[in-house]
């Protein structure tokens, strides 16, 4: 296996076999979780089955078999890829993606108003085998970044290739009419002959990465403090510019795209990478002034914005139970229905819940999984999120380190936003939950994320060249 | 760098620390005053989301049972007999239930802690949720006979027949009655308007004559005349009693007569005995033998009997029926023979007769044989127990002599089914009730009865409302629902 990957590498400082017993790439750890990962989908999906109808779900089999080809090749090619990448990463994505289909079969099986055949108004009747074949595609995606992607640091060269194509991928929607580019009254997606694509999940990484390459050579400069006022060192007022662009992109999303989630997002992603590769605390605490400002002024400005608040606020006063809050309040009646241990798949109700099966679909594993499933999922999510900021510990190279980190705080972000939104925590605003909502962007988009993640750890955990320690005898080389 | 990232880190965890404790605060501490709020169409449709469990017969038929419908209430409710069994099973309907269906709610729908541990073990291994089957004691052809003859009459009434042995309710049926599935259709606005339907029409179909209804018991009530009588040891079925064919009551203007001023007996001497007296039904008789005894003595012995008692269920809520204390000699005479205040259900017409047949015992009546869990295991079953006493088995021997007197007696006025069922005794009292004010309404028509036949015995009470004589409107009805229960033994 390792001759394998390092013979495979020879440009990337190839490696000879060596005597020296090198650290394990851990890859049958992967392969024993990915089985886990598997029976805990397949589980699952028999359970949807006897829950709705009492027997097996018809096609399970094949439905299975698929699964396990797409993790398969996706396994066996992080073998000949990434030998040294994080074990658990791969079945931790497996698992929260198979767990996502399972759900959207669900709620296509139970229909509207869980009646087969009355199909749930923006779930069409073949959403699970569309989420598959965007599964198909995002493992296409997973492995063509592991491939191409040899090294972190080739990214480093395209910094403004990708802040261009990241800024183009935001504005795009709001530069469309919004026939094509509205859904609920945010314009972030682009509709093209009945599929839609939403820009931004893609735009995430491309920014990530950006900021990740500019902040690496902007480092220093950033670094050097100004005026310290109250035990903060303040940075000096010319390079506060980065961090005021991001932050009027981001508004500006809010008002031309009224996407607040993903501006939220944005915010984060940068501030935290600014604040991995300056240590300055002062950062940190602009950024979140800089959102909280922006998204305070934007509630008192903006209609849509505000009535966020007030739903969040107050969602049982009055007729909001029935009109704006009718949503949210949905989502927690599932999931206070579901209690502690749940209502078993198949045998609550989410498709009362609008929309259940984008933004509310964690209300969904909520009532029917419990709050014991629930934690369990955010747990898987804890986990992607904390191998992440380990890979970042881990890995050398400043780019790696700050990229690592910023991809794994905004997927921690992410989580909060939307999975404390539909709780209720913090006012909800739409976004997707990566992995289980309905949609190819998002897991699309997810895949190539977690393909990243793999590629960071794969450098950081891969070992050092070894000195060559026996030459050995003089080797016959036949070059005819 | 790496400090930037374990703050970071911490940030991360606080997050989902914050998560974690959210969805544990609205999952275990929130979820109940969620469930509570209203308009939250979840906790209400819950309860149409699991199987209830049938409601079967005696003899295994199914009664009641949910089939499965899809939508927001997975499970509907359906009555395969409808109309026949609506007041023993009631109605499990969106707006409401009545019935068994009410009754036994915790055990249909699963919800009764009984059945806490069997439904932890059906969610860990996923089974779907079934609730447990009520088997009742009904007996099916005995109800179908009731039912049959009540349509045949198109009069309102209801019979009601028990096992005097164990107390428990083989037949019990009420006409007119209602189609239960059509209010438990899962729409709304059809269930209401089937309801209101029903509210309008005549003879109010959705209260059941059976239980939760009273009617004077008229000449039935001669038997509780005669247990406290025969109690007071100076009188038997042979003591001659002053049995005019007219007798002005005290302090009154009631000129009371027996049937048609016919005269009683055939010594003409004003006198008879009271089982002569039992027999062809005098009035004069035994309001004389009240007057005797007192108010206080009859209330005594009607309370044995189950009188003025509110708290009787079975478990659907009994009627109280009444025997209030008369202040005046004319009230009491009056109340001797089953008049002025007295009112009973159905079935403590049926109580009259069980307890004559069970020799003077009394076995609180029951509608409910045993609970069976989903998993085929028994959760409940009906243990026969003694409600009272009202008389020693040799007085319920006097009385049942006489009984059968009324039916074997060529005099007697259910002389006419004295060979109704071949090879089977048939014991009974006719009532052919006044009622309305001052007596303007027409007279209901009272039967109570029993007899037996090898290993089963059974005791009929009907009435039928405005049914006239008790031996012509109630009688029939109670020899075929005794042939139907007694020949398919």
């Amino acid at each position: 296996m390792n001759s394998v990957a390092t013979s495979e590498n020879p440009a990337l400082g190839g490696m000879p076999d060596s005597p020296v017993p090198l650290p394990r790439g851990r890859r049958r750890t992967e392969l024993a979780m990915l089985v886990f990962a598997v029976a805990l989908v397949a589980f699952a999906y028999a359970n949807v089955g006897f829950g709705l109808k009492g027997k097996l779900p018809p096609g399970m089999a094949e439905y299975m078999l698929g699964f396990i080809v797409l993790l398969a090749i996706a396994h066996l090619a992080v073998r000949k890829l990434a030998p040294w990448a994080d074990p658990l990463l791969l079945p931790l994505a497996a698992a929260l993606n198979g767990l996502g289909i399972v759900m959207i079969y669900r709620l296509q099986e139970s229909g509207r108003n869980g009646n087969p055949g009355q199909v749930i108004a923006t779930l069409s009747s073949s959403a699970a085998t569309l989420q598959i074949v965007y599964t198909a595609i995002g493992i296409g995606c997973f492995v063509a970044v592991l491939a191409l992607v040899r090294e972190p640091r080739v990214l480093q060269r395209y910094t403004y290739t990708f802040g261009a194509l990241g800024i183009i991928l935001l504005a795009l929607p709001a530069l469309l009419p919004a026939s094509i580019s509205e859904v609920q009254g945010a314009k972030i997606q682009i509709s093209l002959g009945g599929f839609t694509i939403q820009p931004e999940e893609f735009a995430k990484l491309a920014l990530a990465i950006s900021f990740a390459g500019y902040l690496v050579a902007k480092r220093d400069v950033l670094s050097l403090a100004g005026r310290r006022v109250l035990g903060i060192d303040l940075p000096r007022g010319r390079d506060l510019g980065p961090v005021l662009i991001v932050w009027g992109v981001s508004l500006l999303l809010l008002v031309f795209e009224s996407d607040i989630g993903t501006s939220a997002l944005f915010m984060g992603l940068f501030v935290a990478m600014l604040y991995i590769a300056t240590q300055r605390t002062s950062w940190l605490l602009i950024g979140f002034a800089l959102f909280i400002a922006g998204a305070y002024s934007a509630s008192k400005l903006f209609s849509h914005v505000g009535e966020r608040f007030q739903i969040w606020l107050h969602p049982f006063v009055g007729n909001n139970p029935f009109g704006n809050a009718y949503q949210l309040v949905q989502g927690l009646y599932g999931m206070a229905s579901g209690g502690i241990l749940g209502k078993g798949l198949g045998g609550g109700q989410p498709y009362l819940t609008p929309l259940v099966q984008s933004d509310f679909v964690i209300t969904a594993f909520g009532e029917e999984l419990g709050m014991t499933g629930l934690m369990a999922i955010l747990l898987l999510y804890g986990l992607i999120v904390q191998r992440g900021l380990a890979t970042s510990l881990a890995v050398k190279d400043p780019f790696s380190k700050i990229l690592a980190g910023g991809l794994a705080f905004m997927l921690a972000l992410q989580i909060f936003v939307i999975v404390g939104g539909v709780t209720r925590l913090i006012p909800l605003t739409g976004i997707t939950t990566p992995f289980l909502s309905q949609g190819g962007s998002s897991l699309i988009a997810s895949w190539m994320m977690i393909a990243l993640l793999m590629r960071l750890s794969d450098t950081a955990r891969r070992p050092p060249p070894q000195p060559i320690q026996d030459e050995g005898m003089t080797q016959v080389v036949n070059l005819s | 760098m790496n400090r930037a990232v374990r703050r970071i880190s911490i940030a991360a965890l606080v997050m989902f620390v914050l998560l974690l404790a959210n969805v544990n605060y609205l999952q275990a501490f929130e979820a109940g005053s969620l469930s509570n709020k209203p308009g939250n169409s979840r906790a209400f449709t819950a309860q149409f989301q699991y199987q209830r469990g049938d409601i079967t017969t005696s003899d295994g038929k199914v009664i009641a049972q949910s089939k499965s419908v899809g939508g927001i209430y997975k499970y509907q409710r359906e009555y395969p007999l409808g109309p026949e069994y609506a007041p023993v099973t009631g109605f499990d309907a969106l707006y409401g239930s009545s019935g068994i269906e009410a009754a036994e709610n915790s055990y249909l729908t699963g919800d009764s802690s009984k059945l806490a541990v069997r439904n932890v073990i059906d969610m860990i291994t996923n089974k779907t949720r079934k609730g447990a089957t009520v088997q009742l004691t009904i007996d099916s052809n005995a109800q179908n006979a009731a039912w049959n003859a009540l349509q045949a009459t198109g009069k309102p009434g209801a019979v009601v027949a028990l096992n005097p042995q164990t107390g428990a309710i083989l037949a019990m049926a009420s006409y007119p009655s209602y189609d239960p599935n059509q209010l438990a259709v899962l729409n709304g606005s059809e269930s209401n308007a089937y309801d209101k339907k029903l509210l309008l029409e005549s003879g109010n179909p959705l209260l059941n004559r059976a239980t939760s209804a009273t009617f004077p018991p008229g000449s039935t009530f001669k038997i509780v005349t005669s247990s406290a009588a025969f109690n007071q040891g100076n009188y038997n079925t042979q003591t001659l009693v002053s049995a005019p064919t007219s007798l002005q009551l005290p302090q009154s203007s009631v000129n009371l007569i027996n049937n048609d001023g016919e005269q009683c007996g055939t010594l003409g001497n004003g006198k008879a005995t009271i089982i002569t007296a039992f027999t062809e039904s005098c009035n004069t008789a035994f309001a004389n033998i009240g007057m005797q005894l007192g108010s206080a003595t009859l209330k005594s012995m009607a309370e044995k009997y189950g009188f003025n008692n509110p708290d009787l269920t079975i478990p659907l809520p009994v009627a109280q029926s009444n025997f209030p204390l008369e202040p005046a000699q004319s009230f009491t005479a009056m109340s001797a023979i089953g008049q002025k205040d007295d009112t009973v259900t159905p079935l403590q017409e049926a109580m009259f007769a069980a307890t004559i047949a069970n020799n003077g015992t009394l076995m609180r009546p029951y509608l409910v044989q045993q609970v069976q869990a989903a998993d085929l295991s028994i959760v409940d079953q009906a243990a026969p127990t003694a409600m009272s006493q009202p008389v020693s088995a040799a007085v319920a021997g006097e009385i049942k002599n006489m009984m059968v007197s009324v039916v074997n007696s060529p005099d007697g006025t259910g002389y006419a089914f004295k060979n109704a069922i071949p090879g089977v005794q048939i014991a009974g009292k006719t009532g052919t009730a006044q009622n309305g004010v001052n007596n303007s309404g027409l007279n209901d028509a009272v039967f109570t009865s029993f007899a037996s036949s090898g290993n089963r015995s059974m005791a009929v009470g009907v009435i039928i409302q405005g049914g006239g004589y008790g031996a012509a409107a109630a009688a029939p009805i109670a020899v075929q629902v005794l042939k139907a229960y007694l020949e398919n033994g």
